[in-house]
């Protein structure tokens, strides 16, 4: 950010130079420990950090094991349910705070950002005895599942962030197609299914596929509500971490981490289509929007 | 064997237990090598060549095992996946508290067949009904484990459990890094607070780190008296404190291999583990230090309400077989307490059995920990102790 | 989260526009404010309840180690836990966090605010989205696999040392591993791109006009970055540094891999409560003292903030007369 005259535009510029270097180094630092970890998940050495040689023996090791398959199914599964739950809660709720808002709106709001600026050690902390108390005390036997726990656990959030980018989408549109859907006598649910849906479907696909990733990707908070026998891919990992990596742990994230970015596209091209700018789809993201 | 792995403790009778706090009950030790007079005869024939674990039903088409990490040799679990068709599945956890935890939470629906806790905590399972009683005759191979690692203190007569394997604490080096000869705590405690200073790490759990100057003092780690834990606090928090660079249970997991740390104080397993995974193992050194140490013992159990209890049977059985137990050990980098297993390791040419089996001498240097009065403040002064390092 | 406090032109992409409330009025056969009520319950029974639960927690005391829950009945009531939370010797670990938590926000936007500005006004708009969504991929990699990769990165045998002796900068290991720095660099890390994507969306809902503007009316470039463009996009640089500060003051995960004993955070002093001791009460004080830190902070900062505007505001009067605000 040198002082250089405004008025250059046939010299080369060198402020934009430094600012394209800026964010080559920037870039380089974003990816480096990703890099790393994929070049590694082809180490054949029997612990991570030993580089022995190069082979596949992680990915078979991974593929051969029961343990970690096991831990990415349960991901997987847990993923899709509690993308499920979130979508349907927050889509509703998205749609309830773009169409009526009133006095109740504002405080939901707060409540939403609460629980998105929450640190996750707190959440973690709080729901790890919540579920002791209402599957013991209060013998609601379904919260001494791991599945339940952490499909609640992970819906949480995800609501939160689905119910703001619904909500968004809705509002930058008027109501008027619905009021004309209405005027000629389409029934409310007709009118749901016939125009409000359609509009807000790239919402809550995109809304969807975030909650899954999120999911996905859950460490803290499913490393204190998971139960056993219902081990999380990020807990399994945790777990290693603590005794002893092996290569077979970059593997499995190398592909989760394959698996990720190809939703997260998939959520970029549903938001394109959808006609958000690229900074939408930043903010939407995010959960910044 | 984890953070709070606690070196095998006693148990206190039953009764005593009963209201165990968490700190209490964390203490004890039993005499794993020295204790062993042999109750069991009746399961002391030799039945090292009975393969065949049959027990009394079917073996069911799933194993579910809570253990601590990287605890059995992925090959062995394989082998038996495959040899009795069946579903193996591997949960860890990284401490007694955590395992009681999960089962005392789930009230014998766990779904677990095995767990393996550290002996002095079985007790206190017993004693919350989270572990069933075994049917030692359906443990053909129950006679291949050597008399002094059977009837242990915290369970007589093996009624719930049986030896996994057993280990102690000592030290290693790196020779390129520290040009000293070292061989006892003192020795230690000397070179982490000089050529060592800021490049030592220290296992995260109480009892070991009390251990790491009364032991240099030549005294029980185990002491109930005041000014001596006093005395230990006072240099712990003082003088050690901010030389100390982490807290890692597991260094062999590939902070050695890394060059995180110039010495670590270390369980001999993993030490070992770590020795062989550095580029050049004879760059490190391993100290089984004097004048005294501890001794830890981990058990197979059967949770209450396993769903494959025959499952869990063969697969202890099948544990107990040498040439099985080998593979194991050799993995592990722990004895196993079966039979013969020395001399089978050395034919087998197993490296490093220096830092997996112990001279009659060193045993007789190994204590083991005892539920006492002094708990809570071990606790207390390990947390101290950790803080302090932090500044 | 991106409140306009300074009168940004705001493209309304996200905005919620509020809508008419005369057709509001005009059918009240679907109550659609009952959609939300599923959500509402959710977030009371799932969020609001279980945190309130943790202050509960924080006035009880431990049972024993094969009861998790500690006593909460009102007899037991007493404030001890929160003396032992702030004894001496735990003490430093708060302050350390907040010392960490306040650099690491710093940094992380001294490295977005040139970067973000670079990619929304200098790229060709063709490879922005592109470039943004490179900027998104270490977002969504896990949390965990990211920091580990850093774990390989910063041991003595690692990319940083092995490359800092190759080129000749340094002639034995560097070990940033389990170091405070370690920590830092990795939370830097962890939450850049949380203050990236804001400041993004600041810099690119600026109308270029208005830099044109100011460059018209004869500021030099960085005057005009100082004086329009960054205070457009302040509210972006707000909103990240909040989204950076909060959860880096409750991190668990990068001390935990990269902090060893000197690096060691509120977050997993409060974790080893509930995972390693099982002192729910002690655990539930110490994370009702970090939110109290965190809640210190921004106060702190917010009126710090007013004092700083209000300073410039002052300053501008009298200093810059061409001021050039459209």
């Amino acid at each position: 950010m040198s002082t250089v005259s405004a008025v250059n535009k046939p010299k080369f510029d060198w402020v934009k130079l430094a600012f394209s270097a800026w964010g080559v180094v920037v870039f380089i630092f974003l990816f480096m420990p990703i890099a790393w970890i994929v070049v590694y998940s082809f180490n054949t050495g029997r612990i991570l950090t030993d580089w022995n040689g190069f082979g596949l023996d992680g990915y078979k090791s991974f593929f051969q094991n029961a343990a970690p398959r096991d831990a990415v199914m349960v991901s997987l599964g847990v993923a899709a349910l509690s993308a499920l739950v979130a979508t349907a809660l927050g889509s509703f709720a998205g749609v309830a705070l773009a169409r009526r808002p009133g006095k109740w709106s504002g405080a939901f709001l707060v409540l939403v950002a609460l629980v998105l600026v929450t640190p996750e050690i707190v959440d973690a902390i709080a729901l790890l005895p919540w579920y002791v108390l209402l599957g013991q005390d209060l013998n609601i036997t379904a919260f001494n599942s791991g599945w339940v726990r952490l499909i609640v656990s992970h819906a949480v959030f995800s609501t939160a962030v689905v119910t703001l980018i619904v909500r968004a989408r809705l509002a930058g549109m008027d109501e008027s197609l619905e009021e004309a859907a209405g005027d000629l006598y389409a029934t409310p649910t007709k009118r749901f299914t016939q125009i409000t849906l359609p509009l807000m479907l790239p919402a809550v696909l995109a809304g969807g596929l975030l909650a899954f990733t999120l999911s996905l990707d859950n460490t803290v908070i499913s490393s204190f509500v998971s139960v056993q026998g219902v081990t999380p891919w990020p807990v399994y990992v945790f777990a290693s971490v603590k005794a002893s990596l092996r290569p077979e742990i970059a593997s499995i994230s190398t592909l989760m981490f394959l698996l990720t970015i190809l939703v997260i596209g998939l959520v970029a091209v549903v938001l394109r289509r959808g006609g958000d700018s690229s900074s939408g789809i930043a903010a939407t993201m995010t959960g910044t929007g | 064997m984890t953070d709070s792995n606690e070196p095998i403790k006693i148990l206190a009778p039953p009764a005593a237990v009963d209201r165990i706090s968490r700190r209490l009950f964390m203490g004890g030790a039993a005499g794993a090598a020295v204790a062993g007079s042999a109750l069991l005869s009746a399961c002391g024939e030799d039945a090292a060549t009975d393969t065949s674990a049959t027990p009394a039903g079917e073996i069911e088409d799933a194993l579910n095992m809570f253990t601590w990490g990287e605890y059995n040799s992925p090959k062995v679990i394989k082998a038996f996946e495959t040899e009795n068709n069946l579903d193996f599945t591997l949960d860890s956890y990284n401490s007694n508290e955590q395992l009681i935890a999960k089962l005392s939470a789930a009230k014998g629906t766990a779904g677990y067949d095995i767990i393996v806790p550290t002996g002095p905590f079985i007790p206190a399972l017993v004693e919350n009904e989270l572990v069933q009683e075994l049917d030692l005759s359906r443990l053909k191979n129950f006679g291949n484990l050597e008399e002094q690692y059977k009837n242990q203190e915290w369970d007589p007569g093996n009624k719930y459990s049986i030896c996994k394997d057993w280990g102690t604490t000592g030290y290693a080096y790196d020779t390129t890094k520290i040009d000293v000869e070292m061989s006892d705590w003192q020795d230690f405690l000397d070179v982490a607070m000089n050529q060592a200073s800021g490049n030592v790490s220290i296992l995260d759990s109480p009892d070991n780190v009390v251990g790491l100057w009364l032991w240099a003092n030549d005294i029980n780690w185990m002491t109930e008296e005041t000014a001596q834990l006093d005395q230990c606090e006072e240099f712990l928090l003082n003088e050690l404190a901010p030389h100390v660079k982490a807290f890692v249970s597991y260094p062999g997991g590939g902070d050695m291999q890394n060059g995180n740390f110039a010495l670590v104080h270390a369980w001999n397993g993993d030490a070992r583990q770590g020795i062989l995974g550095v580029d050049n193992p004879d760059q490190w050194k391993w100290v089984f230090p004097g004048p005294r140490s501890e001794i830890w013992m981990d058990a197979y159990a059967i949770p209450v309400g396993a769903p494959h209890p025959n499952a869990a049977y063969a697969w202890m059985d099948h544990l107990l077989l040498p040439e099985v137990s080998l593979q194991e050990l050799e993995y592990i980098g722990y004895n196993t307490g079966v039979k013969d297993i020395e001399p089978l390791a050395k034919d087998a040419g197993i490296e490093r059995l220096d830092m997996v089996f112990f001279t009659d001498e060193q045993v007789a240097s190994m204590e083991t920990g005892v539920l006492n009065s002094a708990q809570d403040r071990r606790v207390e002064i390990y947390n101290k102790f950790k803080s302090a390092a932090g500044s | 989260m991106t409140t306009d406090t300074v009168g940004t032109a705001d493209t309304g992409a996200a905005a919620p526009k509020a809508s008419s409330p005369v057709r509001n009025k005009r059918r009240r056969g679907a109550p659609k404010f009952l959609l939300a009520l599923p959500a509402w319950t959710w977030f009371i029974l799932f969020f609001a309840l279980p945190v309130g639960l943790v202050l509960l927690y924080s006035l009880g005391e431990q049972v024993s180690a094969f009861v998790q829950k500690p006593d909460v009945s009102p007899d037991v009531w007493s404030l001890d836990n929160f003396d032992k939370a702030i004894e001496p010797e735990y003490m430093p670990v708060f302050w350390r966090t907040l010392k960490i938590s306040i650099i690491g926000t710093f940094i992380c936007l001294l490295i977005s605010v040139p970067f973000a500005y670079w990619l929304a006004t200098k790229v060709d708009p063709r490879w922005r989205g592109l470039l943004l969504g490179l900027v998104l991929v270490p977002f969504w990699t896990n949390f965990l696999v990211r920091t580990i990769g850093w774990q390989l990165i910063l041991s003595p045998n690692g990319l940083v040392s092995d490359g800092l002796q190759k080129v000749g900068l340094r002639d034995d290991p560097l070990a940033l591993l389990y170091t405070q720095t370690g920590v830092q660099i990795g939370v830097v890390y962890n939450y850049l791109p949380l203050m990236i994507l804001p400041l993004y969306v600041a810099f690119d809902r600026t109308e270029p006009a208005l830099r044109e503007a100011s460059k018209d009316l004869g500021a030099s470039r960085v005057k005009t970055f100082f004086q329009v463009t960054m205070p457009l996009a302040m509210p972006g640089a707000i909103a990240g540094m909040l989204l950076v500060f909060i959860p880096l003051m409750g991190d668990y995960i990068t001390p935990v891999l990269l902090g060893g004993a000197k690096g060691n955070m509120a977050g997993s002093l409060v974790a080893g409560q509930f995972l390693e001791t099982f002192n729910w009460s002690q655990g539930a004080a110490m994370a009702v003292i970090m939110i109290a830190f965190i809640l210190a902070a921004l106060i702190v900062a917010a009126l710090l903030g007013l004092l700083l505007r209000a300073g410039l505001r002052a300053n501008r009067r009298i200093t810059l007369p061409q001021a050039t605000r459209s």
